[in-house]
């Protein structure tokens, strides 16, 4: 008894199974036997479907795509209903606009719109719809090469993908009632320096699949999350900010503080070198004063009323990605470098008529020899060294003029002033201990210079002398052996 | 204590305990003087920066520079003042005087070397080499001593000075160290050391002493005076 049902159950079994097998293979004749009819003249090229305003469609299907895309299996009339092997309508459409909207009407068919909508990228979609734009669904799903889902990027070209929404105006709110524009300029990606990436290169998580949902408080907030995906290429200049002093308050909870997309720009990147200005807008969002007091100096009155792009502008003391605190010792050493960088290069001077003595006449001289041993001995011996004067305390840091333009008399003035600032007692014949950077002449320091060629003949001759002396001597010595 | 002259192979001396000790003073201010002052006027050459930071960094240096330079001040305002006194008071001869014999001397020396004349130039307790070396370091310490000072203290010196005279000092200061040093270096050390005369040493200045022999070869004068008169104490003490 037992026995039996247990028989008559496992025949029952095998035989829905072969009823099932026999209606999936049934059907797939159908499609590929009714495809196949089609594909007599749609698998050619040169097909084309011409609509009234002069727009067309070639109405070719690669065989190959088809039969690997999710709708392999459906018939070509399951979605093309008035067509079958007798039956060929001819159907008019104003433009191919118009008729792509048909056709998404269609997918809608099978597609529910409950079902559409779980899917937060297609939140958007209804939105739009409301407002009518019609959003179609072949713009991103492809007509007959469409995808599986579940199997990674649903169109060769991203971008087109993605913006099919993000050309549409579109906003993120954020918690505290602001928000930030969703829309992205074609334009502005395909003109700037990662023109050849693709959307979920930076907007990684993001793909045809997955759209998360974010939730920011501000749009700081969003804004400093985004530029996290900067460091997964540029990582060297990632590792530098580490070190900056922006960074720095940046984890103290300033979050002004610079991050790339300050200075860098987001989907309009450029390579910020050729904008010289560019990082100067940025610094002076929270540095204005200094900003000031730069365009009245030398260097940027030159650039701002001459275009002048010999001048250093804030990144080219203060570096770009590891901004130091410059009131640290360390920085002040550093600043004669920067200085020379330019004031003892040949071929930028010249343009000016500057002298390219003036790093040199500064670092032979008491201060520069100073300041050279004490970066060494601090390296050295770690040992706490005193400031000694550099370029900037006499002319100034972002204030720097041109000593040319000033009288003389203001020049000493200032100088004076400066130097008693380290000596005390400094009157005002100490301040000509310094030369201003000339080198001795009789016209400029003549004792120096009277002083310096008097021993410059005398040792030489003496040097000869005493040498002859010592070979006559050894000469006559063994002469009268 | 001093042998009699006229023995054979005798030592005569020759300097007094004083100036033995003045000399080996001399020798270690002036080795400190040139050991820290040539590493800050060549202060980027490695052995420089190796000593300095040896040192403890380049303040230990100038202030080492200027303890050895207060000495040696010391040292030449103390040979100074002995050398008055002896001069006038104990009526020392002022033997390191230069005169006209030490030019015609030189001139003969100069025509003995190259052949003109058979015999070299008799001298007296000091040669024109000797007194020539002695003037040159004598006024160059001055000028030492004098443009250190100033660097050393130039807004002071700038109440009397002008300013000027800073940067002057500090070019006079290191061409006349250049030119002591040469002095020191080559013509010093050679007639010291290496001439054929005193190979390997002329210990006269550390011992006091000196062969009779060369004391008849190089100091012939002085020799046939003390000859005269007996081993006089008073010679040696002289400067």
């Amino acid at each position: 008894m037992m026995k039996q049902s247990v028989l008559s159950f496992m025949v029952f079994l095998l035989g829905m199974m072969f009823f099932a097998w026999d209606r999936v293979s049934a059907e797939n004749a159908a499609s590929i036997e009714d495809a196949g009819k089609c594909l007599e003249c749609h698998a050619q090229r040169g097909v084309v479907k011409k609509f009234e305003n002069g727009e067309s469609v070639e109405a070719y299907i690669d065989p190959e795509k088809f039969g690997s895309s999710v709708h392999h299996a459906l018939a070509c009339p399951t979605c093309h209903q008035d067509f079958s092997e007798d039956h060929h309508p001819v159907r008019r459409f104003r433009s191919k606009n118009q008729f792509r909207i048909q056709s998404t009407l269609i997918c809608r068919q099978c597609h529910k719109d409950e079902e559409i909508r779980k899917k937060s990228i297609h939140a958007n979609l209804f939105q739009q719809e409301q407002q009518g734009e019609v959003p179609l669904c072949t713009d991103c799903h492809t007509a007959h090469a469409v995808a599986a889902i579940s199997g990674g990027r649903l169109t060769a070209n991203e971008m087109q993908y993605c913006l099919s929404c993000h050309q549409h105006s579109m906003k993120l709110p954020f918690n505290d009632g602001s928000g930030i524009p969703l829309m992205v300029d074609r334009s502005e990606l395909s003109a700037s320096a990662h023109s050849k990436l693709d959307c979920s290169d930076c907007h990684y998580g993001f793909s045809s699949e997955e759209h998360p949902q974010r939730n920011f408080k501000t749009r700081r907030d969003y804004s400093i999350a985004s530029a996290d995906s900067c460091r997964r290429c540029h990582f060297d200049k990632y590792t530098q900010t580490l070190e900056s002093i922006c960074h720095t308050k940046q984890s103290q909870g300033n979050l002004n503080t610079p991050i790339c997309t300050d200075c860098h720009g987001s989907h309009a990147i450029a390579y910020v070198r050729i904008e010289k200005n560019f990082s100067i807008l940025r610094c002076r969002k929270c540095h204005p004063d200094i900003y000031d007091t730069y365009a009245k100096s030398v260097h940027g009155k030159a650039l701002f009323n001459e275009e002048n792009r010999d001048v250093p502008v804030c990144i080219d003391c203060h570096k770009v990605h590891n901004i130091k605190n410059p009131l640290t010792l360390e920085f002040h050493e550093r600043i004669p470098e920067m200085c020379s960088n330019c004031h003892a290069n040949k071929a930028i001077m010249g343009k000016y008529g500057l002298s390219t003595d003036v790093v040199k006449s500064y670092l032979s001289d008491f201060h520069g020899m100073t300041l050279g041993l004490y970066k060494k001995q601090r390296e050295a011996l770690s040992k706490p060294a005193r400031p000694i004067a550099v370029c900037t305390d006499c002319h100034g840091i972002h204030n720097i003029s041109s000593t040319h333009d000033m009288p003389a008399a203001v020049v000493k003035e200032n100088l004076l002033k400066r130097c008693q600032k380290c000596h005390h007692d400094a009157t005002e014949k100490f301040q000509d201990a310094w030369l201003s950077h000339y080198k001795p002449s009789l016209s400029r320091a003549p004792l120096v210079f009277l002083v310096d060629l008097g021993y410059k003949i005398f040792l030489p001759i003496l040097l000869v002398g005493l040498f002859l002396q010592i070979l006559l001597h050894i000469w006559r010595y063994a002469v009268n052996r | 204590m001093t042998n009699h002259p006229d023995q054979e192979g005798m030592k005569i001396r020759r300097f007094s305990r004083g100036r033995i000790v003045e000399h080996a003073l001399a020798i270690v201010v002036v080795g400190i003087l040139v050991m820290t002052g040539l590493s800050q006027k060549f202060y980027t050459i490695d052995f420089s920066q190796w000593l300095i930071l040896k040192l403890g960094g380049i303040d230990n240096v100038r202030w080492l520079h200027r303890c050895a330079g207060m000495v040696f001040l010391m040292l030449i305002v103390v040979h100074i003042f002995v050398a008055m006194v002896g001069i006038v008071a104990r009526r020392w001869q002022p033997s390191m005087m230069i005169n006209k014999n030490d030019f015609t001397n030189a001139i003969h020396n100069l025509k003995y070397y190259v052949g003109l004349e058979k015999a070299p130039a008799q001298f007296d307790r000091y040669d024109f080499k000797q007194k020539f070396e002695y003037w040159g370091i004598l006024v160059g310490a001055f000028l030492m001593i004098f443009s250190g000072l100033i660097l050393w203290f130039p807004i002071q010196a700038t109440r009397f000075l002008p300013g000027e005279f800073v940067p002057a000092a500090k070019v006079l200061h290191t061409h006349q160290a250049t030119l002591i040093f040469i002095l020191i270096a080559i013509w010093h050390i050679y007639s010291a050391i290496f001439s054929p005369d005193v190979f390997p040493l002329d210990t006269s200045i550390f011992t006091g002493m000196i062969p009779r022999r060369r004391m008849e070869l190089e100091h012939p004068l002085e020799f046939a005076r003390m000859h005269e008169g007996g081993a006089r104490a008073d010679v040696s003490r002289s400067p």
